[in-house]
């Protein structure tokens, strides 16, 4: 088996993880979304496992969420109202957008079997006293992960910890790198999947894997590469339908803007005597999200990866009602097409109205 | 085929027609000041409006500009407006619609009155997402720099730890500093400290105005309540708003003590929960043929109409207004919303809540089914709910909203006869 099909089949079947993890008693901790520092989870012993949708349909959730608030959200619900997160020890969520502080009050009122934390994370970045509030956040979210796990976490563990998050993301950016190349050695569609599974192993696993990988498709060139380069955005994509429909027709997806893979890896953090400081400069002095300000950190981002990846088009694909980016890609759209082609869709998590979104990708790449 | 059916609210009272006076005496001293060359900020009614005070500034409080346009039937045209700027019908009503007419290369005769072109805008986020994103937007079109004010939310109750006030505090020194920097001058702490001061006198009156209006019958409903709300927008920190309280309060008192109700036989008294509709006034008056009466709107209290008076400390001006804001109830996403409406059904003895939810907003939707359970299961008072966009009149059908009306209030009043 190639390293590339190990991959695909945890990405296949990433519960197989947590179950083996749990057997040997193991806590696993889920969270949304990229605020949540995993090292901090990671070092009190426990396996961070980002919770991540499913394209089923939405059933129990909709007697409690007004069908207006962003079906991902009610996704996550949907399944823990269901009981599929029941594995979990504990739900941590940061303060992103609307949707997902309303999940955390439905799910503390409904869901009785896994508790829930909301990290309060501010939105502003390069702000003195925002560091100082978040660095009291996070000091008690350590207190609570040492309390579940019953396991102490000191500065050194914790260093260690970030020592091997920061080397995930040197690996998979160092991987996607690779996409810079006139003919990419890996679709869109397995880059997402090789992020995804990277994020969901324990990330021991995931640097050895990486390694090899990176040695594996070296030499490799996709097929049908021709076609015009496309950079894909917006709100969460957790299934590579999306990609996959914008490749069959005949986009090169060479660059992403998405939380589920390059804005997972793209920035490492910075040498801090004091670990804890060292994460709460992290996620305050990088834009990967569009709830945080100033928002032109993200413009410059996007304009780094339209230069560096050679993108000839951006497909915002905004999920309905996630108010960050719908405004975002409002506000974004008419300096980016200054220079870009930018397509903006609104899709339905559950990826509902596929056929409709294919004609308005293929007339957006027959026009580039 | 929707029906498209609007009528005015029907109001009762004298002070409010003095306030309604006031919002445009208001307006018109914003455009004095800008043909003055004085700088104009906009900003949105959940800023701490006392640190305007503390700086003489000229404010725009751009969630008033839908509603007033709202109120004339011109709210769809503006979010039209925003629609053809890229915005997604996803977006918040409200927020379209103030785009649309930030945006709109002309504007009607109406807003006009009220428009003008911003020199600062103050951004927070607070109560939600759209707050902030959309004050962005509008800043790249008008060119002119923006402060944003950082709001936690609000994980802790009423119990708000010294270093969540502390990170406030400094986000509000933060936006007197910019406002300084970009041509307001210099901040004058005593001018802040007596807006703080008569914040706490116009809360405390507020709380009298409540009480009043918790008569049976009631002296006064929703549909002036939405206008007697403004000095909680705009005045805290004013005189003017303690004064239009002050006579409020003496219209109600007098109006208790003679037992006069704003409907004859009053049977029911609801609460609406979610945004009325701005465009139709009118439906929250419809009820009244049932003798049912729409005491209380949620949304009075958007702008902070609901918290402790004693937090205010003039002395410490700026951890007191980060207190206010903090303790908010529509700070999500502590209990404080879900708790405080279950104590307006009792102090108001509301026998039904409508639940209205207007398809784009937020934060409220999310709310509706703990209001709903909590309250049922306090005092067994029942919540109906039903779409409804306030603001949005392309999305209203009058005859839809009336029979969900309809069969709520039939349903109230056979159970209130068994
Ligand atoms: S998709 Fe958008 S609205 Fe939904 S959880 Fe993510 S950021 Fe929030
Ligand atoms: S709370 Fe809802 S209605 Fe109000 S501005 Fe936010 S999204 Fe719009």
């Amino acid at each position: 088996m190639t390293t590339m099909e190990r991959i695909m089949g945890i990405f296949d079947d990433p519960e197989q993880i947590v179950r083996d993890l749990k057997a040997k008693g193991k806590k696993v901790i889920g969270y949304r979304c990229l605020y949540v520092p995993e090292e901090i989870i990671h070092a009190a012993g426990m396996l961070p496992y980002s919770t991540f949708g499913t394209p089923e349909p939405i059933t129990k959730a909709d007697s409690y969420f007004q069908p207006c608030a962003c079906e991902f959200v009610r996704n996550i619900f949907d399944l823990g109202l269901d009981g599929k997160f029941d594995f979990l020890d504990g739900l941590v969520l940061s303060n992103t957008c609307d949707a997902v502080r309303h999940l955390k009050n439905m799910w503390t009122t409904y869901i009785g079997s896994v508790p829930c934390y909301m990290l309060n994370n501010p939105q502003k970045m390069y702000d003195e006293s925002a560091f100082k509030f978040y660095r009291h956040e996070l000091e008690g979210f350590k207190k609570t992960m040492e309390d579940l796990s019953g396991n102490k976490i000191s500065d050194a563990s914790l260093r260690k910890s970030i020592d091997l998050y920061d080397e995930t993301r040197r690996l998979l950016k160092e991987l996607n790198e690779l996409r810079k190349r006139d003919v990419p050695p890996i679709s869109g569609a397995e880059a997402l999947r090789i992020s995804m599974a990277s994020i969901l192993m324990p990330k021991e696993e995931t640097n050895a894997l990486l390694l090899q990988l990176i040695d594996e498709v070296k030499t490799r060139e996709i097929k049908d590469a021709d076609g015009p380069r496309i950079m894909v955005t917006g709100s969460i994509i957790d299934n590579p339908t999306l990609i996959e429909l914008v490749e069959d027709m005949g986009g090169v997806v060479v660059a992403d803007d998405l939380c589920t893979s390059m804005k997972y890896f793209w920035y490492q953090t910075k040498p801090n005597e004091d670990p804890m400081d060292a994460i709460v400069r992290f996620n305050l002095e990088r834009s990967v999200c569009a709830c945080m300000h100033p928002s032109e950190e993200r413009y410059d981002f996007l304009q780094e990866v339209i230069g560096g990846f050679a993108v000839d088009g951006i497909i915002y694909f905004n999920v309905k009602y996630c108010h960050p980016f719908v405004y975002e890609s409002a506000t974004f759209r008419k300096k980016l097409e200054e220079e870009t082609p930018v397509l903006a869709l609104e899709v339905d998590h559950s990826l509902s109205g596929l056929g409709q979104l294919k004609t308005r990708v293929q007339a957006f790449i027959e026009m580039l | 085929m929707a029906t498209k059916v609007t009528t005015p609210g029907k109001k009762s009272l004298e002070t409010t027609a003095e306030i309604s006076k006031a919002i445009k005496a208001y307006y018109g001293g914003v455009k004095v000041a800008k043909e003055e060359g004085k700088p104009i900020i906009w900003s949105y009614g959940l800023t701490p409006r006392e640190i305007f005070h503390a700086l003489d500034a000229h404010v725009i409080y751009l969630e008033h500009l839908p509603l007033m346009v709202g109120a004339k039937q011109l709210s769809g045209h503006y979010i039209q407006v925003a629609e053809e700027e890229g915005f997604s019908r996803d977006v918040c009503a409200f927020h379209r619609c103030f785009l649309g007419c930030a945006v709109a290369s002309e504007r009607d005769p109406y807003l006009d009155q009220f428009f003008v072109d911003p020199d600062i805008i103050i951004a927070t986020n607070l109560p939600c997402m759209s707050e902030s994103k959309s004050f962005l937007y509008a800043a790249d079109y008008h060119n002119v720099p923006y402060y944003f004010i950082d709001a936690p939310i609000n994980t802790w109750g009423q119990d708000i730890p010294d270093y969540a006030i502390e990170y406030y505090t400094g986000q509000l020194k933060g936006a007197l500093d910019f406002m300084s920097e970009h041509g307001l001058g210099t901040v004058d702490w005593d001018k802040l400290k007596e807006a703080v001061s008569l914040s706490k006198k116009l809360i405390l009156l507020w709380n009298e105005i409540d009480k009043c209006r918790q008569a049976v019958p009631t002296p006064m409903g929703t549909v002036d309540g939405l206008t007697a709300a403004y000095p909680l927008i705009q005045l805290p920190g004013t005189q003017l708003g303690v004064t239009l309280f002050e006579r409020l309060l003496k219209e109600l008192k007098g109006k208790v003590e003679r037992g006069e109700g704003i409907i004859d036989d009053e049977k029911l008294r609801l609460l609406w929960f979610g945004v009325p509709p701005f465009y139709n006034m009118g439906l929250l008056n419809y009820v009244e043929k049932y003798g049912a009466v729409v005491v209380k709107s949620m949304i009075e209290y958007i702008a902070g109409g609901a918290y402790d008076p004693s937090i205010m400390n003039p002395d410490k001006p700026l951890e007191s207004l980060a207190y206010k804001a903090l303790v908010d109830i529509v700070n999500p996403t502590s209990e404080n919303m879900v708790n405080f409406i279950r104590r307006t059904v009792k102090d108001f003895h509301i026998d039904g809540v409508v639940g209205v939810v207007k398809r784009s907003c937020g934060l409220l939707p999310g709310y509706m089914r703990p209001v709903k359970d909590a309250v049922y299961e306090d005092s067994g008072v029942p919540t109906t709910i039903f779409d409804l966009d306030g603001l949005d009149i392309r999305e209203y059908d009058d005859a839809t909203s009336k029979a969900n009306l309809d069969s709520f209030i039939e349903a109230l009043l056979a159970s209130k006869r068994r």
